[in-house]
């Protein structure tokens, strides 16, 4: 035996028109079960790290903190400063160049020049066989040099084979090294 | 402590430690007396701030303490080499290199005009150094500015570097044997030319 189908149709709405009640808890379960599930592992730290990095938030710093951030930045810029100040040109397009000067009774000679700092201990001449000639060898990258010799930590002696170059501020003469590029 | 007066006390304390920094003087210059010192470092830091090269001041410097002279004059020296590095900037343009500007200003120096450096900027697609030492080196020869000049800029389109410099050799050779400056400019300079064309006319490999 069957109902009439209006009768079962009608039963069925009345059924479905009931009031029911839901546990208000019950979309923060949901939500806790979806939050659950396995998700792209890529996709779900990178949005994370996405909130993590839009979200503000508040810092609390001791002033010992702040002094030491302070000084670690000025650490970096001190230190960087000093790499691109060297005074020690790059190797490459360098050339050697050979300093010679006859001084038969000098018993120490320095070459001193825009190339070394001025620095009579960098460049100390060596004396040849002969006992009157003194040589150094320094590597140039090309530029416009000025230099001299310094005999006897004292005396200044300009290269008698080079090029004079005058100097009206300081007076004690000084040479001049033309350095070419790759073509000369 | 608040975090807005957290912020300011840190970035104060930055810039403050940025600034030191700044003005860190070039440990170098230590060998300059304490009174000279601040302000050759003044003096490097302006021509760091207007993009000038710094090296040729410090060694300017190093050069005057080397030679034991007094502080007023390595002052006065390194202000003027700073003013002949700017003019040179001003006649070479603002792309030329350390290298060129060093040259420049020591033909500026020599007696050169600005006009000149320009003109050879024009001349020369290689860097000028060499052309600029070479046009210095001639008038401390003796040679008149003129002279060397128009020698310098006759050969500057097509000498190279060691073309250059053998022929500031050749006519300081000459000078040395009695020559009169200009004459063997001029002379040595005719002669590098022909060289030079020669050699571009030569026929490759092929």
């Amino acid at each position: 035996m069957f109902e009439p189908m209006d009768d079962a149709i009608e039963r069925i709405a009345r059924h479905l028109r009931r009031p029911v009640h839901i546990d208000p808890a019950l979309d923060g379960r949901v939500m806790r079960e979806i939050t659950a599930l396995p998700a792209r592992a890529g996709a779900r730290s990178l949005g994370a790290a996405w909130r993590w990095v839009r979200r503000p938030r508040q810092f609390t710093l001791t002033p010992l903190g702040g002094l030491a951030a302070a000084a670690a930045l000025a650490t970096v810029v001190v230190l960087s400063r000093m790499d691109s100040g060297s005074s020690v040109p790059p190797p490459a397009e360098s050339r050697v160049f050979q300093f010679v000067l006859v001084a038969p009774r000098a018993t120490q000679v320095s070459l001193v020049g825009d190339f070394n700092d001025w620095d009579a201990t960098r460049t100390p001449m060596r004396r040849a066989r002969s006992e009157a000639l003194w040589t150094a060898v320094v590597p140039l990258t090309p530029g416009r040099y000025h230099y001299a010799f310094l005999v006897d930590g004292s005396r200044w002696m300009a290269d008698p084979t080079a090029p004079v170059a005058r100097d009206e501020d300081y007076g004690t003469p000084s040479s001049v090294l033309t350095v070419g590029g790759g073509g000369s | 402590m608040t975090l807005a007066v957290t912020s300011t006390a840190l970035l104060a304390a930055m810039l403050v430690a940025a600034r030191a920094a700044a003005q860190q003087i070039d440990p170098r210059l230590e060998r300059l007396d304490a009174t000279t010192r601040p302000i050759v470092a003044t003096l490097v830091d302006s021509a760091r701030g207007a993009a000038l090269p710094t090296e040729p001041l410090v060694q300017r410097a190093l050069e005057g303490a080397t030679k034991r002279a007094a502080g007023e004059v390595i002052v006065a020296a390194v202000r003027r080499l700073a003013v002949d590095l700017g003019h040179a900037r001003d006649a070479l343009g603002s792309t030329t290199s350390p290298a060129e500007l060093i040259a420049g200003a020591a033909a500026l120096r020599a007696g050169a005009s600005p006009t000149i450096l320009t003109e050879l900027r024009h001349t020369r697609r290689e860097p000028l150094t060499v052309p600029l030492a070479v046009l210095a080196d001639l008038v401390a020869s003796g040679v008149p500015v003129d002279s060397a000049a128009a020698a310098v800029l006759a050969l500057a389109a097509r000498a190279r570097d060691a073309d250059l410099v053998e022929f500031r050799r050749a006519v300081e050779r000459n000078i040395a044997l009695g020559a009169p400056p200009a004459a063997a400019t001029a002379a040595m300079a005719a002669s590098v030319q022909v060289n030079a064309g020669a050699r571009q006319q030569r026929p490759g490999r092929p």
